[in-house]
Parts: C-alpha cells; structure tokens; sequence
C-alpha cells in the first residue's frame, strides 16, 4: 500500500469520526497536525485509531505506538507520523 | 464504535488488552473527563497484562446525552450493566469516577477485588467545592487544567468551542451540578484492597487522606493536581500497576 493511499484512508477514517468540518481549513497532508490544525479531540483520536485498527488489523498496534510516546508527542502528533507509523508496520 | 447499552443509552466501550490478570475496568472524571483521559494514560500499561475495559459516562465523550442520573448510584448501575460480562475485576477511577468506583464496590463486594480511587472528591473537600468549580464556568475549568492542554484548548477555534457546548450542556441541560449537590456522603467503614492516590498540589488531597485513614484504605501522594493521570503520567501508571498485582 502506498504513501498516498494510506493518507486517502486517515482521511476518509477522519471525515467519517468527526465529520465534514474536520475539512474546513483545506485537504489534509502529511504535515497536517491532528491538535494543531484539526483540532481533534482526544475521544476522537481514541475513535479514529479503533477505526484504523479496524482497517489495518493486528499488523498496526497503534495503542502501543501512541503508549511509547510523551504526552506532548502526542499532542503534537502529524498525520505524516501516523501514516509513516502504518507504512511501517504493513512493509 | 464499540458500544454496550446501560440503562438503555449507548455507551461508548474501549477494551484493551488480552493478558490473564485479573481485569480491570476504568472510569473518568465529571464534564472534562471522557475515555481517552486513561486510554492516553494508564490504560495501555495495564493492558500490557490484563484486559482493560474503559467507557464514557452518560453525557461524555461519544456516549448517548442524558438528562440525569449524575450521581453515583445511577452511575454505578450504568457500569453493573456495562460490566456483566466480566469476571471478578478491578476497578480505577479518577475524580467523580472514582466514587462511582467506589458505589460499584460497596453495592457488589463480590464482583470488585481491588480499587484505586484518584483524585476522589472525597469529604470535606467535596460536592459542594465541586459544583462551583462547575459553576465558576468553562473559563474556571480551563484554567484548572494542566498547561499543555490548556495550551492546546484555547489556542484553537474548534476544541475550545465543542468543550464549551459540552460544559453548557451538562451544567445547563442536565441535572448534572444538583446530582453533585444532592450527593449523599461515602459510606466510612472499612474496606479492602483500596489504595487512595492525590497531587500533592490538589485540593482534594486533605479530604481524600483523612477518609483513606478511616477506611484503611492504602494513601499515596504523587506530584501534581486534580488532573494526576497527566500531571504524573507514568508515575501514577507504575503505581496503579503496583497496587493491583501486588
């Protein structure tokens, strides 16, 4: 699976979660940053990894990828990261 | 979305975790708090051993709005309904989670082996300091919170925005602050297998030492405030662990 396409379904998993809105400010990219810029709430965040845990299966363990990392590594999470995390795990 | 119904609401349900130790089930905090205040936290530790059941209270989160049922004993049934499939399971809460944790244990002794109370709004540091924190608005709550968050909050348009509706919802909408008031008063007698944890910042810390005392409960301090799965992220993670495989 490519870059491109694993960013397609981020997108899509986010626009289902959070609705259209989450648009409002243009197409997402890598460096779209899921605080900063989205302002997803955390519930929301906890939504969208059950949603791509769905997506990817057991190859993708984002619970301990988001566990091994500091509250303000979190917060400041980009969907690059995301989508190189999954990359990752699927190669 | 995984989802049980308690009390016929839908409520949101995160399970973690496959291991063999005994299971655990989470609950969060009044208006601010939802799931992902231990799915961000503590939660992944101990799912590295056990299975970990947390949910959203009714009206937080992405479980089903209510008008009422607020207090403990309505709370607590919501997480017997939510629970009964379990085994004999711990139980972790933080802040008005924890005495719905601690209702769960004293209306089903059977069913509950250990608990850990954070944070626990407990006499006489309670109800009444509660509900004008609540009352003082979404502006008081912020500034209650740690740093990072509130950064990250009230930096932005759209977060600060769906925390405000959600606050005026609960506090305007619901029966939420008069559930808090009318809340009767924790059983003290004693009770095992219970450790209380506070920031040593925390306004809660007085109350929450004198009624571990009286129930012989186990009372720890970590550095921090009301807010202590963030403020002592890790700290309060080992100490949660130590406490339930000890």
């Amino acid at each position: 699976m490519t870059h491109a396409e694993i960013l397609k379904i981020v997108e899509e998993s986010l626009v289902e979660i959070a609705g259209d809105e989450i648009l409002i400010a243009g197409p997402i990219a890598m460096t779209t940053s899921f605080n900063g810029d989205l302002e997803l709430e955390s519930i929301e965040f906890v939504a969208l990894a059950e949603k791509l845990q769905q997506r990817f299966g057991e190859k993708v363990d984002f619970v301990g990828w988001i566990s091994g990392k500091e509250l303000d590594q979190i917060i400041g999470l980009t969907v690059g990261e995301l989508v190189g995390f999954i990359e990752t795990c699927l190669a | 979305m995984s989802s049980l119904i308690a009390n016929g609401l839908v409520h949101h349900v995160q399970d973690l975790g496959t291991g063999s130790a005994v299971p655990v089930v989470m609950a969060h905090g009044l208006v601010i708090g939802s799931l992902a205040s231990w799915f961000f936290t503590a939660g992944p530790v101990l799912a590295q051993t056990r299975r970990v059941r947390m949910y959203d209270l009714r009206g937080h989160g992405r479980t089903a709005r209510a008008p009422s049922g607020f207090d403990t004993r309505t709370l607590a049934s919501d997480l017997d309904e939510l629970t009964r499939d379990l085994p004999v399971f711990d139980l972790v809460g933080h802040s008005w989670g924890a005495l719905v944790a601690l209702r769960f244990a004293r209306l089903h002794p059977g069913r509950v082996r250990r608990l850990v109370l954070v944070e626990g709004p407990l006499p006489p540091a309670s109800a009444i300091e509660m509900t004008e924190f609540l009352a003082a608005g979404p502006e008081a709550m912020l500034e209650s919170l740690p740093e990072s968050l509130r950064a990250a909050v009230a930096s932005g348009r759209r977060q600060a925005q769906r925390l405000v509706d959600s606050v005026i919802h609960l506090v305007r909408d619901t029966t939420l602050l008069a559930d808090i008031r009318t809340e009767p008063e924790p059983e003290v007698t004693p009770l095992g297998g219970v450790m209380c944890v506070y920031g040593d910042a925390s306004s809660c810390r007085a109350g929450g030492e004198r009624f571990a005392k009286a129930i012989g409960a186990a009372f720890r301090v970590l550095p921090g405030g009301h807010y202590l799965h963030l403020d002592a992220r890790a700290e309060l993670a080992t100490l949660i662990v130590d406490h339930l495989d000890g």
